[in-house]
């Protein structure tokens, strides 16, 4: 008896047709409004899958993604305008600076019970914000690294680039999410103490997830970087780590491909209450109510159920 | 014949409190012993000592001769000593069967279809037919059974039990018994536990080890422990409601 699914075949398929849509739909439309739009919701896409991988399934809200989102596109504007070194470079680099900061956080934070972990986040995320400031004459300061080399210079093909690595990061942390690893950071949600009954390390697979966590968000950091040309401490802003926690939310929590479709449908959403002027805000704040009010499981997630549902007999 | 599990001079403060004082303890392979106290004698204490959740002021815990006390409560069970806990910790969110699994992903663990061994598991427990069904759901008699289940899955040689018939009905009790009867004769666990229901904890062990104030007050066969005088004072008060004549 297999013990762990693994992926389906109609998850994988969904995710496949969802993707290929997603790329063909900016070709239908002119100009490149589209597809800037779409960029950045595949961004968002990355930083929340990454989110839900750590504190989706495990329980411990990082309010403090930002950080990893931050250094990993420091890293990439350092490298490339400091060093001079091509922007492929960028892309193992901004993982490896974020896995580093994973791990020297993690040790200490990870330990900690109830809500100090997001506490401990959430503060070492304004403090990278603010060491930006004080050391501008390394980062820049408030106006942050400029004339960043673009990886893909056609933004349709750096667009179509973002997809793919969306869709490989999707594909790698559902697979995972459904292994052992998963059932394992799942059990850590329900209860720390049985998992140590259970004879699990349960500290050192809290770290190792955080360290995956991180280096796919300093990865779309990168490649956020890399969309921008420039980056600014405005990258670590706390309102980035709200903004994921609440499309990983929205989309469906511990389900990793909730997130990505909530990141989507949260920007494209974003923009399209652009025609509400100023009360833009407080129609995105209603929806956000609504949503969590009464559907506590997120959107995404939910509707995916129905439709494989529906394929089966009751 | 050494020991499985030996205790020498353990002991725990909670502050001002002294939980356990000196304990000393032996257990040998193959024997069911019991943990008898009032509340708040210190024996959840010991079981916390023992398996590593709480860290003793000194003493010595020694496995197979192996000393313990220094390590991770993860470490321990990898070892071979596993344990229940007397209020149900299920892993909320996940199904029965993935409880069980979840207990097969230790180090310890030898077998190659964890699957198989879990869904035996719960048959053996009488969980089979609930395998897909979320634990939180389940009743509190079925709880119990998930939690050895569990603790099954780690594939331990000693297994502790903390008041697994707590909060349970009689026909639970029985059931239970003759599934712990079971584990020990047929899967040859040395068992430890802690109980309150006289009546079935005595049938059910070999042994036993009276506490009260964090010390041993009394140690022997079930049947002697009954007539010791300081046990029954200590537990039962200065009569005797047990009445275990008819069953002991």
């Amino acid at each position: 008896m297999k013990a762990f699914k693994g992926l389906d075949t109609l998850s994988s398929i969904g995710g496949l047709v969802a993707l290929l849509l997603l790329g063909v739909l900016p070709t239908l439309f002119t100009g490149t409004y589209l597809v800037g739009v779409l960029t950045v919701a595949a961004i968002y896409g990355i930083w929340a899958v990454s989110w839900d991988f750590m504190s989706g399934l495990t329980g411990r809200e990082n309010f403090g993604h930002s950080l990893f989102i931050g250094v990993g596109a420091y890293a990439a504007g350092f490298l490339n305008v400091h060093f001079g070194l091509g922007p492929w470079w960028s892309l193992p680099a901004s993982m490896l600076v974020a896995m580093v900061f994973a791990v020297v956080l993690g040790f200490p934070t990870l330990r900690l019970k109830g809500p100090y972990f997001a506490l401990a986040m959430l503060s070492s995320a304004v403090i990278m914000q603010r060491l930006m400031l004080i050391f501008w004459e390394y980062t820049g300061g408030e106006e942050g690294i400029h004339d960043i080399t673009p990886l893909i210079v056609n933004p349709l093909h750096y667009y179509w680039f973002v997809l793919a690595v969306l869709g490989c990061i999707t594909l790698l942390l559902s697979w995972m999410a459904r292994s052992r690893w998963g059932l394992i950071l799942r059990a850590i949600r329900g209860d720390e103490a049985t998992c140590l009954a259970a004879g699990l390390p349960i500290t050192t697979y809290k770290i190792v997830s955080l360290v995956i966590s991180a280096a796919f968000a300093g990865l779309g950091g990168a490649l956020y970087a890399h969309y921008q040309l420039q980056v600014s401490p405005q990258l670590f802003a706390v309102v980035t780590s709200i903004t994921i926690i609440t499309m990983v939310y929205v989309g469906g929590m511990g389900t990793i491909f909730g997130a990505v479709g909530g990141a989507l449908l949260l920007t494209v959403m974003t923009e399209g209450l652009r025609n509400f002027g100023e009360w833009r805000l407080m129609v995105y704040s209603l929806l956000l109510i609504f949503i969590l009010f009464f559907l506590p499981n997120g959107i995404i997630a939910p509707i995916w159920q129905k439709i494989r549902n529906l394929g089966r007999p009751s | 014949m050494s020991a499985l599990l030996q205790v020498n001079q353990l002991d725990k403060h909670f502050g001002g409190l002294h939980v356990l004082k000196n304990f000393n303890m032996e257990l040998h392979k193959g024997e069911i012993v019991g943990i008898l106290g009032p509340n708040g004698a210190g024996k959840t204490t010991l079981f916390n000592l023992l398996t590593g959740f709480i860290p003793a002021d000194s003493g010595e815990v020694l496995l197979r001769g192996q000393p313990i006390r220094q390590l991770k409560a993860n470490t321990i069970v990898g070892l071979g000593m596993a344990r229940t806990f007397q209020l149900c910790r299920p892993f909320v969110g996940l199904t029965v069967l993935e409880n069980v699994l979840v207990g097969s992903l230790g180090p310890r663990v030898k077998t190659h279809d964890i699957g198989a061994r879990a869904m035996h598991l719960l048959a053996q427990v009488g969980l089979a037919d609930k395998a897909q069904q979320a634990s939180e759901l389940l009743s509190y008699g079925d709880l119990r059974r998930l939690e050895i289940a569990r603790a099954l899955a780690t594939e331990p040689e000693l297994l502790l039990l903390d008041e697994p018939f707590a909060g349970l009905g009689s026909s639970e009790i029985e059931a239970l018994s003759v599934l712990i009867r079971q584990l020990h004769s047929e899967q040859h666990l040395t068992i430890l536990l802690i109980e309150h229901k006289l009546r079935e904890f005595m049938q059910l062990v070999s042994r036993v080890v009276a506490i009260d104030f964090g010390e041993i007050i009394a140690e022997g066969s079930p049947a002697d422990i009954v007539k010791d005088p300081r046990v029954i004072e200590a537990y039962i008060g200065k009569q005797n409601p047990l009445n275990l004549d008819n069953h002991a």
